[in-house]
């Protein structure tokens, strides 16, 4: 299950396939890899598969929106083979739609890859993990944790502020300008409040005996362990997998050059 | 990091928090504006107008605390807190967050850390927008559009990166220096000072 995994591990295995990824502009790549992280999702996430599309199924929209701009607007270098369609003054070529769709699952596959590491990953051992695997210093990370705690404290100040200002008379805005005004009269004193229990918190870590050493002990300890490191190999294993597969087809174009082997 | 005080890593932290939140109210706002834009096919193009709030916190913490790393170190936080709330961009946005607070860092390097007028604030944002931008060529495949659209794409970034987060962010730090609350940071040091030597 991935819950157990080392936090640190499991992000540095989502994040390389991304950034391999993103050199692929063909169909085939993206598409089959994405297809292998619902495989992944599924079987070893151990997440309702509804909740899971009900989050996943919303960025349809933005990868439709970069599918959109990237048919209508690709660049020379891409624009190849017939013209399908024109909308307007646009011509649609074979090269641009393929570009275009190429884009639009790359992104998806950026969501599913990052929903793998979020929907699994508690927080405090995430930053405990950071802290110990990926060397950050203390004084950050519990600087981090105890800004994170004051999350339902903003929300409460801002109700605070809002009933202060109905008190005294002060309407919603609707005209621009006036919801301009409106944002100002809340981020200042919001932001003042968090300005002020910053610091409280640091007097009262220093007055507990914190002082951000690197030497410390730990109530909590992350180790990485065999499983990180097969977690972390089969999913990059899987995009490698795609990557020889999609060459060996004679699909894989690595920006606009054709990189697959020619048939 | 070994000479920051406590209490600069921890309002660091804080503004990485609240402008986590904000970052993420912006997200949502600019879903809203690409729907409008997608029937034109320039629905990312939404996002380029509003891109300059994502470098903000870049800009206030260095402004406020004047310390190598600050305008770095408050972007990652916010990045890495937006994946803690559950932000669907996942690990790839702390990847993202470390790019932006590079580039805005970057021009706070260049001048040595010790200059903050509103020039400078302006071209961290700047800064920012540009090695954001660069990254994005690639990440998001904007290198398969067509030229003028990644010439103008990148001009509406570079500009809302100045106005949104170097104008904006200055005019924030300063409404907020004159609450008083920052009376013990780097950035009420720096105006007691100049105003002394204006008396003497």
């Amino acid at each position: 299950m991935l819950q157990q995994l080392n936090p640190s591990v499991k992000a540095g295995a989502v994040l390389v396939p991304s950034i391999l990824l993103s050199f692929s502009y063909d169909v085939f790549t993206p598409l089959v890899f994405l297809f292998l992280l619902l495989v992944f999702t599924w079987t070893w996430s151990g997440m309702p598969k509804k909740k899971w599309l009900m989050l996943f199924s919303p960025f349809f929209i933005g990868a439709a929106g970069f599918a959109w701009m990237t048919m209508l607007y690709a660049g020379d270098g891409y624009q190849s083979g017939e013209v399908l369609f024109s909308v307007w003054h646009f011509e649609v070529t074979e090269g641009g739609m393929e570009a275009g769709i190429s884009l639009g699952l790359r992104s998806l596959c950026f969501i599913a890859l990052s929903l793998l590491f979020v929907l699994t990953t508690d927080v405090t051992q995430m930053m405990h993990s950071f802290m110990q695997q990926l060397k950050l210093p203390p004084k950050l990370v519990y600087g981090i944790m105890a800004g994170f705690r004051f999350l339902p404290l903003f929300r409460h100040e801002y109700t605070v502020i809002r009933q202060a200002h109905r008190v005294r008379g002060v309407e919603a805005e609707r005209t621009v300008s006036g919801r301009l005004r409106h944002f100002r009269r809340f981020a200042v004193p919001m932001l003042a409040g968090a300005v002020r229990r910053a610091e409280r918190t640091a007097l009262a870590m220093t007055a507990k005996g914190f002082t951000g050493d690197k030497n410390r002990t730990w109530y909590k300890r992350e180790r990485v362990e065999a499983k990180d490191w097969v977690f972390a190999a089969s999913l990059n294993g899987a995009l490698l997998l795609v990557l020889a597969a999609s060459w060996y087809f004679g699909y894989l174009s690595i920006f606009h050059w054709d990189a697959g082997r020619s048939q | 990091m070994k000479s920051w005080k406590l209490k600069e890593v921890v309002l660091m932290s804080s503004l990485g928090v609240v402008f986590a939140f904000v970052y993420l109210a912006f997200f949502l706002f600019g879903q809203g504006l690409r729907n409008l834009l997608l029937p034109i096919g320039l629905a990312p193009f939404a996002y380029e107008i509003i891109f300059g709030i994502w470098f903000i916190v870049s800009i206030i913490a260095a402004y406020i605390i004047r310390r190598p790393g600050a305008a770095f170190f408050s972007e990652l936080i916010a990045g890495i807190v937006q994946v803690l709330v559950g932000s669907p961009a996942g690990p790839m946005l702390i990847l993202t967050a470390a790019i932006q607070g590079l580039g805005a860092e970057a021009v706070f390097a260049a001048f040595r850390w010790r200059v903050y007028t509103l020039p400078v604030l302006m071209a961290a944002g700047a800064g920012a927008a540009v090695v954001s931008y660069a990254y994005h060529l690639f990440a998001s495949g904007y290198i398969a559009l067509g030229p003028g659209l990644i010439i103008s794409m990148f001009i509406v970034r570079v500009l809302s990166g100045i106005l949104l987060a170097g104008l904006l962010g200055k005019w924030l730090s300063d409404r907020l220096e004159a609450t008083g609350v920052l009376r013990g940071y780097a950035i009420h040091h720096a105006r007691t000072q100049r105003s002394s030597r204006h008396a003497s």
